[in-house]
């Protein structure tokens, strides 16, 4: 029990002279916190106290370095946790939330490029030939969000709340089986599109001591695949990493390492370019977006170092649980957004 | 025999520095913002953001609320004095840090004669500038 735990503590030092760079922007984020805390002028109103205000910005800091090593260790975006569970349980404007859940789903994304290029668990190949598509795709879905709620108000609400709901539920499927994921994909038949874009690579594999090579099939599919999900995670402000990789490694034969890694660049980059409609259109507030922001990235850069030997599977199952939650809050509050039905549940 | 790891292309290597260190800026000037904004120096008062927001009124109603209308634009870049402006910034510095890597990375691939490579990388770089100019139609 001791050698534990003076093992973290070890690893927890070494991590501190390792990356000086995430010590010094938690040191800058408490300090920060701290003078926001003791020093403030903010003036309190009829909704919130300005303790209450401080109180919002602290704990969504918190919550989103949580919810971004979850989100590391569960090999999803954070979009899918924060989106859903604003959506189904806070009366925030849709658009607010959404837009939100793109700086959510995208900073843990953008802070592991580096780490993941440099070992090269992202293959640049990957990236800019399904970086095209996808992120057509954000960029359509994110306009198509602004004109939707822009024309149906309420109701356009509603149904975004019921779709993501039932878009949850097949997340959550995913998770519970894994999706059929396989680790080290031996492709029987390579299109010749695939062997032209040379869609192939190696990396150093940890776990067995050597470099693995791998060959992507099925660029074709793939890449209209990542269409739709670019206008997926730009409509609904959330990642959809799960889905990401399941299209790297189920479609397109990535091993899963390759595609959980290049899943994450690639929702960066898409996210990149469907924030920027929200941005412009006045949707994210930035004091809000803030703690988030900061959360996604000391959460992503300690997931990514810290938490790799903790056990997956236990973090799947309170992912899943959180998914079938608020998918279940989604779509009550969906259908009574969408049809003006009133159900009495919670 | 051990096998030795090769060395991470330079295109990669250079697209995930960028990114990386503009993350790092981008919170940087987020917290500078965020304290700002709570000492009072501010284009909207935190509290009317907050507040606004928490009631559930709409991004109409909140912005009608604090300035008449919706931005529209790069509200922050004429506000970067103040505390939420700046905080914008940040966040939009992050984000942003995508386009000059994926130009950089581009320059890189056509230097070396990865001229489709390369190309996908620029086709991918206007999307994302699309993005941020703005210039796809809004209602």
């Amino acid at each position: 029990m001791q050698k534990t735990k003076r093992a973290r503590k070890g690893r927890l030092w070494s991590l501190a002279f390792s990356v000086p760079e995430l010590t010094i922007l938690i040191m800058l984020i408490a300090g920060g916190y701290l003078v926001m805390g003791v020093f403030s002028r903010v003036e309190g109103t009829q909704v919130l106290s300005p303790s209450a205000m401080w109180l919002i910005i602290v704990g969504s800091f918190l919550i989103s370095t949580a919810v971004a090593v979850l989100a590391v260790i569960g090999g999803i975006g954070g979009g899918v946790i924060f989106t859903p569970i604003m959506l189904g349980f806070t009366h925030m404007d849709s658009l607010i939330i959404r837009a939100t859940g793109l700086v959510v789903a995208m900073f843990s994304g953008l802070i592991s490029s580096g780490p993941f290029m440099k070992t090269q668990l992202a293959n640049l190949k990957v990236v800019f030939y399904c970086g095209v598509p996808i992120t057509i795709g954000a960029l359509v879905g994110s306009v198509s969000a602004i004109y939707l709620h822009d024309a149906l108000g309420a109701v356009g609400d509603g149904i975004v709340r019921l779709s993501l709901g039932i878009l949850m539920l097949v997340v959550a499927y995913f998770l519970f089986t894994g999706g059929g994921k396989t680790e080290y994909p031996e492709p029987k038949h390579i299109d010749p599109l695939s062997v032209k874009l040379r869609l192939n690579g190696s990396y150093w594999e940890a776990s067995l001591g050597k470099m693995v090579d791998y060959q992507m099939v099925r660029a074709l599919s793939g890449g209209i695949l990542f269409v739709l999900l670019g206008f997926m995670g730009g409509f609904f402000g959330l990642g959809g990493g799960a889905f990401l990789t399941a299209t790297l490694n189920l479609v397109m034969a990535a091993p899963i390492k390759i595609a959980a890694a290049c899943s994450g660049v690639l929702l960066a980059i898409s996210n990149a370019t469907a924030i920027w409609t929200y941005i412009t259109y006045g949707a994210l507030i930035a004091i809000f977006a803030a703690p988030w922001m900061l959360g996604q990235v000391v959460g992503g850069i300690l997931g990514a170092h810290l938490l790799i030997r903790i056990r997956a599977g236990f973090v799947r199952k309170i992912l899943i649980l959180i998914l079938l939650a608020s998918s279940f809050k989604l779509i009550v509050r969906g259908v009574e957004g969408a049809f003006g039905i009133q159900i009495p549940i919670l | 025999m051990k096998q030795e790891r090769p060395k991470p292309p330079l295109a990669a290597l250079m697209y995930g520095e960028i990114v990386y260190w503009g993350v790092l800026l981008g919170s940087l000037l987020a917290i500078i913002g965020s304290v700002l904004a709570f000492l009072g120096d501010n284009y909207v008062p935190v509290s009317y953001w907050l507040s606004s927001i928490w009631q559930g009124e709409s991004i109409y109603q909140t912005w009608e609320g604090a300035t008449g209308s919706l931005p529209m634009g790069h509200w922050y870049l004429s506000h970067l004095t103040t505390g939420d402006g700046l905080t914008a910034l940040g966040i939009s510095l992050g984000v942003f840090s995508v386009v000059p890597a994926i130009f950089l990375s581009a320059a890189v691939l056509f230097r070396e004669g990865e001229r489709l490579y390369g190309s996908l990388a620029l086709a991918g770089g206007i999307v994302v500038m699309m993005g941020v100019l703005g210039l796809a139609p809004m209602p």
